[in-house]
C-alpha cells in the first residue's frame, strides 16, 4: 500500500483538527460530530486514525493529571473515545 | 566537574559508528562515503502519520538555513528508514522529493536496519496489523549531527525547533576538532 503524500497528509490532518475541534466545541460529547468523524475516518488511514485517536488520550489524561487527578485515590477516568 | 566530563566523552565515542545501507538510488554506501561532510542522521518511515513529516520539514529548513551560510560548511541530511519492508528505493525516492532536494534516502535489509538503529541507539518496534494491512512503527524521534570524521557529535530532541538547532549546529562546527584516531 502507498503511503500517503503531502497533499493526503494535509486533507486528513485538516479532517482530524475539524473533528477534534467540534469535540471540544460540545463539551466532548462525540456524537454531536458523526459526520465530521465519517470525513476524518475517510480521510486518514486505520492506523493513522487509531494513532491519533490515542494521542488525543494521552494529552486529556496528561492534562487531568496536572489539574490534579490522583488515579490511586479517584475515579478511573473515562477513556475519551 | 571532572568526573561529568568523562561521562559526556565515554557517550560520545559510543553514539554511531560504522553502517552500510542501501541509498534511494540502489547504490550501496557506507558511512565512510560521508567522512569529509557534515551529516545529520533521522530515523522514520514514509507511513509515518505526523512526526515523521514534522521532523523532515525541520531539518529541510535547518540545512537550507546553514547551506546559506557563508561561514560553515554545508550540511548533508540522511533519513533512515525503520519500515525496510514497505520502504522500497522507490517509495523512498517520491517521498522525500517532496520535503526536500538534499535529503538522501536510505534503506537496506533488516539486519543492516537493525545495526544502523542499534549504533545510534534508536530504538523500533512496528505495531499491530490493522484490518487493511497497515501499521505504524513506534521509533525513538532524535536526529544526530554527525561531524567529518565520522563521530558523533550532537544530538536534537523533537521539541528543539529549527532556529535553536540551526544556531547549535553552527557552534559545533565553529568550535569542531576532528579525531581521526579511530
Amino acid at each position: 500500500m502507498a503511503y500517503p503524500n503531502k497533499e493526503e497528509r494535509e486533507i486528513c490532518y485538516k479532517a482530524r483538527d475539524d473533528f477534534w475541534k467540534c469535540v471540544e466545541d460540545n463539551d466532548g460529547d462525540k456524537s454531536k460530530c458523526k459526520k465530521l468523524r465519517s470525513i476524518y475516518e475517510s480521510k486518514c488511514s486505520k492506523s493513522w486514525v487509531k494513532h491519533f485517536d490515542k494521542r488525543v488520550e494521552f494529552l486529556n489524561y496528561k492534562k487531568q493529571m496536572a489539574a490534579g487527578y490522583d488515579p490511586i485515590t479517584q475515579e478511573p477516568l473515562k477513556p475519551e473515545t | 566537574m571532572v568526573k561529568q566530563e568523562v561521562k559526556a566523552l565515554s557517550g560520545k565515542a559510543a553514539i554511531g559508528g560504522p553502517w552500510s545501507l542501501v541509498d534511494f538510488n540502489g547504490e550501496l554506501k557506507t558511512s565512510k562515503d560521508f567522512h569529509g561532510k557534515w551529516i545529520l542522521v533521522y530515523f522514520g518511515f514514509t507511513h509515518c502519520p505526523d512526526i515523521c513529516p514534522e521532523e523532515l520539514e525541520k531539518i529541510a529548513e535547518v540545512v537550507d538555513e546553514i547551506d546559506d551560510n557563508p561561514n560553515v560548511p554545508n550540511l548533508t541530511p540522511l533519513f533512515i528508514t525503520v519500515d525496510p519492508d514497505r520502504d522500497t528505493i522507490g517509495a523512498m525516492k517520491e517521498y522525500l522529493k517532496e520535503f526536500s532536494q538534499k535529503v538522501i534516502g536510505f534503506t537496506g535489509t533488516s539486519d543492516q536496519i537493525d545495526n544502523v538503529c542499534k549504533a545510534f541507539r534508536v530504538y523500533y518496534s512496528k505495531g499491530p496489523l490493522d484490518e487493511d494491512g497497515d501499521y505504524i512503527v513506534d521509533h525513538t524521534i532524535i536526529t544526530y549531527l554527525v561531524g567529518p570524521d565520522g563521530n558523533f557529535v550532537q544530538y536534537y530532541g523533537q521539541n528543539v525547533e529549527a532556529p535553536e538547532f540551526t544556531k547549535s549546529v553552527i557552534e559545533k562546527m565553529k568550535t569542531y576538532k576532528p579525531h581521526y584516531d579511530k
